[in-house]
């Protein structure tokens, strides 16, 4: 008897848990239509223009119906692998917010090889898209992925700032942008700082310091140059001028970077095209400049981007090819910039009239054909960052000799990415 | 992000078989309606387990094995997605004993257990002592310091994290006002791990002090009347008296706030990410950033096996430390 | 109540003056530390950049702007994701009450071979962080066809290891003359359990109730793992869609940490009487 009745609540409880699979979440189920479903991690401000594209394409693709699932990017890079696996997961996703991360992808032969490139619209113009995003994505010959953004970093200043200080208008070389750091420090940065440097959780900004110094972190092999003489004076220029000089705070995050820069304690800050919007609503007066050229002349800047890669196990790779091709074809990119104010991820759209009448989109748009991207097809290069560049960077900023750190993290660096010398 | 970790409320840990059933069998004796089928029959069915049965099986299922099977990765160099696994024997955990990422983690982890369940103890105790009486200002005063403990790890950290910053943070603007500079705390080498371990202290003494106050309004008065008879002061009361009194409920805050600091993760995350350069790296934002940033699943696996070994280690620990001494 | 015990003397007065004004000192600064972070962010959830950066040492907004509950209502199928959070919510911890207290009272009132192990295998799932089990339990989700549905998301949550350790930390303290009394009227274990031991556990239920309430409330990663369609989504993991690396709109972030507080706040307040004024009632020595 108290079997049963225990059985009956039992039944009960499971009985109302079971009716509530009646509501569970209905899928948009389109007769005769291809569906498509899309993971992406774009929660900043540029996400309405992501809704655009896939609004537009959907209204020009009658017999093909695109959902677009935003999710944090900590969520996808948890789920996405297991989702793949399962056969179960997105026709398409943008996996990381870091490049690198495809080539895990490609590695468990998840993602789909691009077959559909050339010319025209129907095609994924590959000659056209920003320089080094089409390499960065190819492994063994073949495409994986589409850059599903670009963004340039730029210069931004505090014009009120430089008019206090005397200085005419932004730097246009190197020498000069360490000249008006200098200056612009006031008080040894208690009153204000001369560039608001970050150096995790960012968008990598020392990259360019050391790009615009001569430097760089590895070379074609993947070895680590930061050791050498070169490398270790693009490094300790500047590390001088933030431990001597006091020009930045040292170890702010990406976050903290932005928040001294909208208080207006720091003069300039080297930033991508989604904070001029925050910036204006803190009520800074805002100046955009291109990162001024290095020491041999030529401009350089970091350029950034994110992988959009379609699943290996797709029932639909033709449709999912052509929804790429969409993404990245001139009319949604030029869209794209209008909307968000990010540059195009194509460069034949330099001479736009209507992206160069705008004059945050140009000034980034300027910089894609000099944009370099962070540690490019680097093995293991998040855990390079992770472990050597971001803890190399703390340190010397820290007062630790550049010698020795430098020395340390090429080690790190070097078994890493599997350099044999 | 764990939900199986949550406060309780009650002061006694367990006490093993008191007040149970001298008989665990069915009667034997048919039931009013007379059942034939009790009345023959011997039953040897447990009805214990029917009772344990769906929360059992929920656990098993979507828990235990779980646990196992990541048992089962760490053995391997397991990659989500291959068509392969890499069989490594015990290569992940010998890697780990080698990784100084693996000690620095440990260290922070436990420096931050140990400092911060401490302070939560004891200020918990202290504010316990003085929010005894029952009235409507100890009972403000009581909800207001508990009310932290119900708001999420993530919101708490998100917060924090801009009280602290030195530009927007108000901390940073009122150190202004006074003329000095404002710290950098969450980005200071120095000072970054003792800021999250006062938001973790922030957070959960109210918890402790909850418990305390059920404990301490549950020490019966004789024992402080025999104390004083004896000729006690008010310390030598306090020390002999009231803290063996509410040692099981001592036992208890403390072992569940242990638990809860060694598997710290949102709080970390959200606030430093393990920075500046790893002084903050707690054991569980490793094997966040190993199994799902550096998609070593199994390397993460074997982490987390060491570190459910340590838990269990320090659980048994204090129940040793402080079952034997027991006075009740 | 229970009676007043503790340390307080008898002797009038013998609490010196500087003791008990040092004891309201301390407590004070307890309470403004306890109450300024809340009231900071209530208050910057209505503050615009420039105020925030412009006034960093001010507690209150000095303009008031709504762009930040605004932008939150905008951008989320708020009432939509609400709805979720308490079904999820509120039937999930209905079922942890009944399963929880089922499971307990075996381990707190039947002696059985395995007891023991059982009471441990429960403890043992409180000391995995769920970071370490959620790819395998993906997995499972995805094998029972569960990812996305309603019954994925509350099912694996329906019993709790807590619930289940402090409702057997209360049965047990409850004396067992009422158990043998009803078994002489021939009640069996159900029967028991339901009408005598449940009812005089109401204290224990409120507690298990409101904490499991609220901390399936503030989960964010399980919802995030069960579902990727938005609209599934519980209100806080939801309000995870705003922010990345870069901050730009503080108020979005704070109006959605403000929102997602303020149900358990409301609840904690109509339910604190049960934890403030000392859990501690019928048998709990």
């Amino acid at each position: 008897m108290k079997i049963r009745r225990s059985l009956v609540v039992a039944a009960g409880v499971a009985a109302s848990m079971l009716a509530l699979t009646a509501c569970s979440g209905t899928s948009g189920a389109t007769g005769g239509k291809v569906d498509l479903t899309v993971w992406t991690g774009f929660t900043g401000g540029d996400r309405p223009g992501y809704d655009t594209i896939v609004k537009d394409f959907n209204a020009s693709h009658p017999n093909i119906h695109v959902t677009m699932n935003v999710q944090p990017w900590d969520t996808i890079a948890q789920k996405l692998p297991s989702a793949w696996l399962t056969g179960q997961g997105p026709d398409i996703a943008a996996p990381s917010s870091d490049p690198n991360a495809i080539a895990q992808y490609v590695k468990t032969n998840s993602v789909l090889a691009l077959t559909n490139t050339g010319s025209g619209d129907t095609k994924i113009n590959t000659d056209k898209l920003a320089p080094g995003t089409v390499k960065e994505f190819t492994y063994d010959g073949k495409l994986y992925a589409v850059p599903a953004n670009f963004a340039t970093l730029s210069l931004y200043y505090n014009k009120k700032a430089f008019a206090a200080a005397g200085i005419a208008g932004a730097p246009t070389t190197v020498a000069e942008l360490q000249a008006d750091a200098k200056k612009l420090t006031i008080n040894g940065g208690q009153t204000q700082y001369g560039l608001s440097l970050a150096d995790n959780q960012t968008i990598q900004m020392w990259p360019i310091l050391q790009w615009l110094e001569g430097g760089d972190i590895v070379d074609a092999k993947g070895c680590s140059v930061v050791q050498t003489s070169a490398g270790q004076k693009s490094l300790s220029t500047w590390s001088d001028l933030v431990v001597q000089d006091k020009i930045s705070p040292v170890g702010q995050t990406g976050a903290q970077a932005d928040s001294l820069f909208s208080a207006g304690k720091a003069a300039m800050e080297i930033n991508g095209p989604w904070a001029a919007p925050g910036y204006k609503s803190a009520g800074i007066d805002l100046g955009i400049a291109k990162v001024p050229v290095g020491v041999d002349g030529s401009s350089v800047t970091l350029g950034s981007t994110a992988p959009l890669a379609v699943s290996a196990k797709t029932k639909h790779p033709q449709e999912a090819q052509e929804f790429l091709a969409y993404w990245t074809s001139k009319t949604a990119q030029e869209k794209f910039s209008l909307q968000t104010g990010f540059p195009p991820l194509r460069t034949d759209l330099a001479d736009d009239a209507k992206l160069k009448a705008d004059p945050t989109v140009s000034i980034f748009t300027s910089q894609v054909p000099d944009s370099r991207l962070y540690l490019p097809h680097v093995t293991n290069a998040t855990q390079v960052d992770a472990n050597a560049y971001v803890p190399l960077i703390g340190q010397i900023t820290r007062g630790t000799s550049v010698a020795s750190a430098t020395a340390d993290a090429a080690k790190t660096i070097d078994s890493l990415t599997g350099c044999s010398k | 992000m764990s939900t199986h970790t949550t406060e309780p409320a009650l002061s006694r840990p367990a006490r093993d078989g008191a007040g149970s059933l001298p008989r665990n069998a069915e009667p034997v004796r048919p039931g009013p309606r007379g059942d034939g089928s009790t009345r023959r029959r011997r039953r040897r069915f447990q009805p214990a387990w029917l009772f344990m049965a769906p929360s059992l099986i929920i656990l098993g299922v979507f828990v235990l094995f779980p646990i196992l099977q990541t048992l089962y990765y760490s053995f391997f160099d397991w990659t989500i997605g291959a068509s392969t696994q890499t069989f490594l024997g015990f290569g992940n955990y010998i890697k780990l004993f080698q990784d100084p990422q693996f000690w620095n983690a440990l260290g922070v982890t436990l420096v931050f257990t140990a400092f911060a369940v401490a302070l939560q103890i004891t200020l918990g105790f202290g504010s316990a002592l003085m929010l005894l009486k029952d009235n409507l200002i100890t009972r403000i005063v009581r909800s207001v310091y508990f009310f932290p403990t119900i708001v999420s790890f993530v919101t708490i950290g998100l917060v924090w994290k801009f009280l602290l910053d030195p530009s927007i943070g108000l901390v940073g603007g009122l150190t202004q006002l006074l003329g000095l500079q404002p710290v950098a705390w969450l980005t200071s080498t120095s000072l970054a791990l003792p800021s999250v371990i006062f938001v973790a202290v922030w957070r959960s003494v109210g918890f402790a002090m909850i418990l305390f106050v059920a404990a301490l309004k549950a020490v019966p008065a004789e024992r402080y009347e025999a104390g004083r008879l004896d000729g006690a002061n008010n310390r030598q009361l306090t020390l002999h008296i009231t803290i063996p009194s509410v040692r099981p409920t001592l036992l208890f805050a403390t072992m569940i706030l242990t638990i809860q600091s060694l598997q710290v993760f949102d709080l970390v995350y959200v606030m430093t990410d393990g920075g500046p350069v790893f002084r903050t790296d707690s054991l569980v934002n490793l094997i966040y950033r190993d199994g799902f940033v550096n998609y070593q699943t199994g390397y993460a696996s074997a982490v987390s096996w060491v570190l459910f070994a340590l838990i269990m280690l320090l659980s048994l620990l204090q129940l040793r430390l402080f079952r034997y001494n027991d006075v009740d | 109540m229970s009676t007043e015990t503790g340390v307080r003397v008898r002797r009038p007065g013998a609490m010196t003056a500087l003791a008990a004004s040092s004891k309201w000192i301390l407590l004070v600064i307890g309470l403004v530390f306890a109450i300024v972070p809340f009231i900071w962010m209530v208050s910057g959830s209505f503050r615009s950049e420039s105020d925030l950066f412009g006034n960093p040492a001010s507690l209150f907004p000095t303009s008031i702007t709504l762009h930040g509950y605004l932008g939150v209502w905008e951008q989320l199928p708020f009432l939509r994701l609400l709805g979720n959070t308490f079904l999820f919510a509120g039937v999930t911890t209905a079922a942890t009450l009944l399963f929880d207290s089922l499971c307990a009272y075996a381990l707190a009132r039947l002696k059985f071979r395995g007891r023991n192990l059982a009471f441990i295998l429960v403890i043992a799932t409180l000391m995995v962080p769920f970071q370490v089990t959620l790819i395998p339990v993906f997995i499972e989700l995805f094998h029972f066809g569960w990812l996305n549905t309603y019954q994925g998301l509350i099912v694996p949550r329906a019993t709790s290891a807590f619930g289940i350790f402090l409702f057997r930390q209360f049965f047990i303290s409850i004396p067992t003359e009422l158990d043998e009394a009803a078994r002489i009227d021939g009640a069996g274990h159900f029967r028991i359990y339901w009408r005598i031991i449940l009812p005089l556990a109401k204290p224990a239920i409120a507690t298990v109730a409101i904490l499991n309430f609220m901390n399936l409330w503030n989960d964010l990663l399980w919802p995030l793992v069960v579902t990727s369609d938005p609209n599934m989504l519980t209100l806080p993991a939801g309000l995870t869609l705003f922010g990345g690396q870069h901050v730009t709109d503080h108020a979005v972030l704070l109006a959605g940490a403000t929102i997602s507080l303020i149900p358990i706040a409301v609840a904690f307040f109509f339910a604190q009487k049960y934890f403030v004024a000392g859990v501690a009632t019928t048998g709990l020595k």
